[in-house]
């Protein structure tokens, strides 16, 4: 029973992650391989602030939403200026910087989280304590369940409510034609600040919730492969509406056990779940460009 | 001194990769993400074959074979259906991005995730004054040379080069005047794949390799080219080399472990402050949307 609530809370971080990226992928028309830097943002500082200041979860992760959508302008700014290509490009410089801070902010004599010492590079922070709410310890993972789906439920109504209001309309018109927005005097440079800073804050939010849960946190989780995982789970989903991203989630999750029913050994059932993952973005992008579940095409 | 030597031998390697990538996208504009898989497989045939007891050249040249072949099949199966679609530049990047991964579990599956080494035994060093450089990477940067020069001048000399440079300035006023796109674009990815095969041995005989090195040395590539020039075939070459010094001065004088960042904090500061690239020239506004 609690491999089934360690599912849901799986999915409940990824569809956190799968929303918040079709906000810029599927709304704004824009690649991004940042998210993943923005997650561990969250992660990193959820767990900073939980193990240092003893917050409890929900001040913690207002900290790291507050924290990761400032950060966003890195992702936002650029976007005024560059589309397409250039755009991934500038993306990937981010993730790069993000994931270099941390992995190099250490120092072998300083205590971790202190200010030389902010992430303990490769070794990661860990005993990061669980979710706590006014008080009330979720330790057992039915509990933690519990909580991150009211969260992702949370996520997901505020996504939805943004998504089908005026504002989510005009990120749509930005997407298909910017200067057509423009010309009827809308300040597409303003919306593209509040989805990117709206996306990251969501993406830190699932990020506290993994550090939280998990109780680990190092580098990896700015890492790149990581980046192209969440592109990939909202690209084979579809994006552009609000199905195609939790279809992709929930595919993302259903390939490995699908795969552990075809008796295939752990030490290489994770590489065949990559192999399945490209081959079906192969197989979407001639057959089926706008996702499993997708309005919009990326192109 | 010793690290300016060391930055353009490890540049002249960037700007073969970087050629690589910049003679499929400046003809046809696709992001060739695959490249990075090539360019982690290669190494791995030549290994296998030498592991079982073929000879050098044999194996060099077993791999280089397949690695164009892996090139050439992204074009043959994948991108000139895309083509023949009109799917955006967005789809082409998404289905080479699933190509590279389908290689690289490939290659883990087969080889397992461990970093593996071409050369045996110990390097000679070969002294230069207060330089000391060793003979792998002398004879690294000797090829690497060699490859630039005999592929600048096939570019700069003979017919198909004339047709290629005409393609990538303009590929529908190309294809408005009777050429044959399409083969054309097979020589793109053909060829492509031979640079991305032979930088790829160059580095795996100097420092190793592993699986899932591709991708960072591709972005190390595409940073070379975009800082050199979209624009020309020769900006790889420029930025190639100037990546290369600039990472070693990171190693100098912050440390290793920065060299990816600042390797795109280049990347960010050329995108903000000379968009075209040391040797592009500033286009139209409309023609550059």
């Amino acid at each position: 029973m609690n491999y089934f609530f360690h599912l849901i809370i799986y999915f409940d971080i990824y569809a956190i992650v799968a929303m918040s990226l079709n906000l810029v992928v599927g709304y704004c028309g824009l690649l991004t391989l940042a998210h993943a830097g923005y997650f561990a943002v969250g992660s990193y500082v959820y767990a900073l602030i939980a193990l240092k200041l003893h917050a409890g979860f929900l001040p913690a992760s207002a900290m790291a939403v507050a924290i990761a959508s400032l950060l966003s302008f890195a992702v936002s700014l650029p976007a005024w200026r560059f589309k397409g290509d250039f755009f991934v490009m500038v993306s990937l410089a981010v993730q790069a910087l993000i994931f270099g801070l941390c992995q190099n902010w250490v120092s072998s004599d300083a205590e971790p989280g202190t200010l030389r010492n902010l992430t303990n590079g490769t070794f990661g922070l860990s005993e990061i304590p669980k979710p706590d709410l006014f008080g009330w310890q979720l330790n057992d993972p039915s509990s933690i369940a519990i909580f991150a789906t009211a969260i992702a439920l949370i996520c997901g109504v505020v996504s939805g409510v943004l998504l089908f209001s005026p504002w989510g309309r005009l990120l749509q018109v930005m997407r298909d034609d910017d200067l057509a927005a423009r010309g009827v005097g809308k300040n597409t440079r303003l919306v593209k600040l509040q989805a990117f800073a709206i996306a990251c804050g969501m993406v830190a939010i699932g990020g506290a919730i993994y550090a939280a849960y998990v109780g680990f946190i190092d580098p990896t989780l700015a890492a790149l492969d990581q980046s192209i995982l969440m592109l990939c789970m909202v690209l084979l989903g579809g994006v552009g509406n609000f199905r195609g991203p939790l279809v992709g989630t929930f595919v993302l999750l259903a390939i490995p056990e699908l795969l552990k029913f075809a008796t295939i050994p752990d030490g290489i059932a994770a590489n065949i779940r990559l192999l399945l993952y490209g081959l079906l973005l192969v197989v979407m992008v001639h057959f089926r460009p706008q996702g499993l579940a997708g309005k919009y095409q990326v192109d | 001194m010793q690290i300016l030597f060391n930055g353009i031998i490890t540049g002249l390697t960037i700007a073969v990769f970087a050629l690589a990538y910049t003679v499929v996208f400046l003809p046809t504009r696709v992001f060739h993400v695959a490249l990075g898989g090539v360019y982690a497989l290669v190494p791995f045939v030549t290994w296998s074959i030498s592991q079982r007891g073929g000879s050098t050249s044999v194996a060099i040249a077993l791999a280089l074979i397949v690695g164009t072949s892996i090139s050439l099949g992204c074009e043959l199966l994948n991108h000139s259906f895309l083509e023949k679609k009109q799917t955006g530049l967005g789809g082409h990047l998404i289905s080479s991005l699933g190509i590279y991964i389908a290689i690289v579990q490939v290659i883990v599956l087969i080889w397992g995730n461990e970093t593996k080494l071409l050369k045996q035994g110990t390097d000679a060093i070969l002294q230069l004054g207060s330089v000391s450089i060793p003979m792998t990477q002398v004879v690294g940067a000797i090829a690497a040379v060699i490859v630039l020069g005999f592929f600048y001048a096939w570019l700069q000399f003979s017919n198909l080069g004339l047709q290629f440079r005409a393609l990538a300035d303009n590929p529908k006023e190309f294809g408005l005047q009777g050429y044959d796109v399409s083969r054309l674009r097979l020589v793109a990815f053909g060829t492509s794949g031979l640079l991305a095969s032979i930088a790829s041995l160059l580095v795996a005989y100097d420092v190793g390799f592993d699986p899932q090195g591709g991708l960072s040395a591709l972005l190390i590539a595409i940073v070379a080219m975009i800082i050199g020039s979209q624009q020309s075939f020769w900006g790889a070459l420029a930025g190639g080399i100037l990546l290369g010094v600039t990472r070693a001065l990171a190693v100098w004088v912050l440390s290793a472990r920065w060299q990816e960042a600042v390797t795109f904090l280049v990347l960010a500061l050329f995108l903000f402050v000379r968009p075209n690239g040391l040797l592009g020239r500033k286009g139209r506004l409309e023609a550059e949307a």
